[in-house]
C-alpha cells in the first residue's frame, strides 16, 4: 500500500516540475516575443542598427534548446529513480526471503552439533542426526548455488556459464519421459498426476532445464494445494507451437498477483497457503528457461482457492523460428556442457 | 522434576523440530509437536501446556495469530517465540501480542534451554505470589491476578501476561523505585538495554488503565533517569 502511495507522489512531484518547466519555457517565449516586437517598432524608429535579429534568434534557439534538455534529463531522473526503487523493494524482497531460507537450515546444523557437543548420544541418534545435517547442507548449498547462479545470469554471462545442451526430440515422448524422471524425484506423499492429450512434433529443448521447469511447478503445485494435490497436465498443439498446461486445485492466484509471481523474489502472502517458504526464485527461474527455448509461460487462475493453471507455449521445430533454434542446436555442438545444471 | 511439565512445539521444518524434542525430552520435558499454525491451535484447544515454543513463519496461521489464540484461551501459559525474523518491529509486535520471551534462530541450544527454564521459573512464582493474594486493590481499581481481569473504577479491563507480571513485580516492591533494566531482566527475561523501551510502552497502557489521568499518575511515577515506583496510596506532596 505505502509503496504505491510512493509511486503516485513521485509522478506527481514529475508531473508538477515538468509543468513548472513548461510553463516557465511558455513566459519565457512570451517575454521574447513582446520584447522583439517593442523592440522592432520603438527601436527601428531611434536606431535601426541596433536590430540585429540574427544572433536574437540564436539565443531564442539556444534558451529553448536548453529547457528542453533539461525537461529530457528530468524524465532521465525520474526513470532511474523509479528503477532504483523497484530495486530496493526486490532488494527488501531478497533479505526477507532468503535469510529465512538460509537461516533455518544453519539453526537447525547449529542445533544438531551442539547437541553432539553436549551430551553423550546414541549411536543410532547420532546417525540420523548426522544424516539431517547433511539434508541441510545440501539445501544450504542448493540456495546458494542458485544466488550465485542467477547473478551470472543478470550479467548476461549465459553464453559460457549455462549448459547448452539442446537437441531435437519427438515432444510427446520427451515431456512425458522428463515428466516421469521429475515425479520420481519427488518424495511427496499423497500427490496424484494425470497425463494427458497428445503432441506429434518435434521440439529443440534442452532436458535438464526442461526437468528444472516441470520440478518447479509440480514443487508450486504441491505447495500451494492445501490437501492432496492433484495435477492435471494437458497437452496441446497449435499452429506453430504446442502446449503444456498444468493445473492444480490449490489455492489459486488473486488476479492483480498474477503477473507479479514471474518477477524475481517476489512472493505472494496468502496466509490460506499451506507452505510459506521458498525464495521468490522457482517461477522466476522457470519464465528465464522457457524464453532460452524461445517459448513463453502464462498463469491463469479464477481467483483465491479455485486453483492454478500455467500454460507453457513452446515452438514446434518443424514451423517455427529456425533461426533462433537453429543457434541453439549449433551452439549446443560446440560448447560440450560445461556445467552441469543443479536440479535438485 | 520436569516430568509434568508440558511443552507445545510449534514448529514447520522438520529438521530443527526433531532436533529440538530430541533435546527437550532430554531435559525431561514432555513435548507435542505441531507443525503448521492450525495444528497448533488444534492441540491448545483439546490439551493444556505449560510452555508454548512457537514459530512466526507457519503454513496457514502465522505465530503471531497462534499466539493470540493461546492467549485467548489461557493469559498465563507463556510462549517462547522462536523465528529466523530479526527485525525489531517483529521483535516488538510479538512481544505486545503477549508472548514472553523471543529468540532468533540460528539460536544456542544452551540458552533456549535455559531461557525456557527460567520461563517455567517465572510462571511457578507468578503462581504462588498470586496464589497468597489472587486480589488486589489500589485507589478505585481491583486486580484479579489469577483470571487477568481488573475493574478500573466503572470499566473491566484484561491485562495480558506481560502485563499482570509487571504490574505484579510493581506492587511486590511497593514504594521501592526498580529501574527499566531490572524490571525488563526479572519480568521480561531480557538482558538487553535496546528494548527499555518495551517497558515505557507497557508502563503507559497500565497507566492509562487504572490511572484517572494517565499524563499526572499517582500510582504509577516515573523516577527520571532511574525508574518506576508504585504506591498504593497517592501521596500529597510529590
Amino acid at each position: 500500500m505505502k509503496k504505491s502511495n510512493d509511486l503516485i507522489l513521485h509522478i506527481f512531484i514529475f508531473v508538477t516540475a515538468q509543468l513548472a518547466w513548461f510553463l516557465l519555457l511558455g513566459l519565457w517565449i512570451y517575454w521574447y516575443v513582446t520584447n522583439y516586437i517593442l523592440l522592432n517598432k520603438v527601436g527601428g524608429k531611434i536606431s535601426p542598427q541596433i536590430i540585429t535579429g540574427t544572433t536574437n534568434i540564436i539565443a531564442l534557439v539556444s534558451g529553448i534548446v536548453l529547457l528542453v534538455m533539461l525537461s529530457i534529463s528530468m524524465s532521465l531522473i525520474f526513470v532511474y529513480l523509479n528503477r532504483q526503487l523497484n530495486l530496493t523493494r526486490l532488494y527488501d524482497n531478497f533479505i526477507a526471503n532468503v535469510s529465512h531460507e538460509l537461516k533455518s537450515p544453519l539453526s537447525s546444523i547449529q542445533l544438531y552439533l551442539e547437541t553432539m557437543h553436549k551430551m553423550p548420544v546414541p549411536r543410532d541418534k547420532q546417525h540420523e542426526f548426522l544424516n539431517l545435517m547433511l539434508k541441510d547442507v545440501k539445501r544450504l548449498n542448493h540456495l546458494i548455488n542458485s544466488i550465485l547462479y542467477l547473478s551470472s545470469l543478470e550479467q548476461k554471462k549465459m553464453v559460457k556459464q549455462v549448459t547448452y545442451d539442446y537437441y531435437v526430440y519427438n515432444a510427446d515422448s520427451i515431456i512425458r519421459q522428463v515428466i516421469g524422471e521429475a515425479l520420481s524425484e519427488f518424495k511427496f506423499p499423497g500427490k496424484s498426476v494425470s497425463i494427458e492429450g497428445h503432441v506429434d512434433c518435434q521440439c529443440v529443448i534442452d532436458r535438464n532445464w526442461l526437468k528444472i521447469v516441470i520440478k518447479n511447478l509440480i514443487d508450486n503445485a504441491v505447495k500451494y494445494s492445501p490437501n492432496k494435490a492433484q495435477i492435471d497436465i494437458r497437452l496441446s498443439t497449435g499452429t506453430k507451437k504446442f502446449y503444456i498446461e498444468f493445473s492444480d486445485q490449490g489455492v489459486g492466484i488473486a488476479p492483480r498477483n498474477q503477473k507479479k509471481i514471474f518477477s524475481k523474489f517476489e512472493r505472494i502472502y496468502n496466509p490460506a497457503s499451506p507452505n510459506v517458504k521458498g525464495t521468490g526464485l522457482g517461477l522466476y527461474w522457470v519464465k528465464q528457461i522457457v524464453a532460452y527455448h524461445g517459448g513463453k509461460i502464462s498463469v491463469e487462475s479464477a481467483g483465491l482457492n479455485r486453483g492454478t493453471t500455467f500454460k507453457i507455449a513452446l515452438p514446434i521445430y518443424e514451423v517455427s523460428k529456425k533461426r533462433y533454434i537453429n543457434r541453439l542446436l549449433r551452439l549446443s555442438k560446440k560448447y560440450k556442457p560445461a556445467m552441469k545444471v543443479s536440479d535438485e | 522434576m520436569n516430568e509434568n511439565t508440558a511443552i507445545l512445539l510449534v514448529e514447520d521444518e522438520d529438521t530443527l523440530a526433531i532436533g529440538l524434542e530430541f533435546n527437550l525430552s532430554a531435559e525431561g520435558y514432555r513435548v507435542t509437536r505441531a507443525a503448521d499454525g492450525l495444528a497448533a491451535v488444534e492441540q491448545i484447544q483439546s490439551s493444556l501446556f505449560d510452555l508454548v515454543i512457537l514459530d512466526i513463519m507457519l503454513p496457514f496461521l502465522d505465530g503471531f495469530a497462534v499466539a493470540e489464540k493461546i492467549r485467548a484461551k489461557d493469559p498465563q501459559t507463556p510462549i517462547l517465540i522462536l523465528t529466523a525474523r530479526t527485525e525489531l518491529k517483529d521483535r516488538i509486535r510479538g512481544l505486545e501480542i503477549g508472548a514472553d520471551d523471543y529468540l532468533t534462530k540460528p539460536f544456542h541450544l544452551d540458552e533456549l534451554l535455559l531461557r525456557v527454564k527460567g520461563m517455567l521459573k517465572r510462571k511457578k512464582w507468578y503462581k504462588q505470589a498470586t496464589e497468597i493474594m489472587p486480589v488486589y486493590r489500589f485507589g478505585d481499581n481491583e486486580i484479579n491476578f489469577d483470571n487477568f481481569t481488573c475493574r478500573a473504577g466503572d470499566k473491566t479491563v484484561h491485562l495480558t501476561a506481560h502485563e499482570a507480571m509487571l504490574l505484579k513485580y510493581l506492587i511486590d516492591h511497593e514504594n521501592k523505585v526498580v529501574s527499566r533494566k531490572e524490571l525488563l531482566a526479572e519480568v521480561w527475561n531480557l538482558n538487553s538495554d535496546i528494548e527499555t523501551r518495551t517497558v515505557d510502552n507497557f508502563i503507559a497502557r497500565l497507566r492509562k488503565y487504572f490511572e484517572s489521568n494517565p499524563e499526572n499518575p499517582v500510582y504509577i511515577k516515573s523516577i527520571r533517569g532511574v525508574g518506576y515506583i508504585f504506591r498504593s496510596e497517592p501521596s500529597q506532596n510529590s
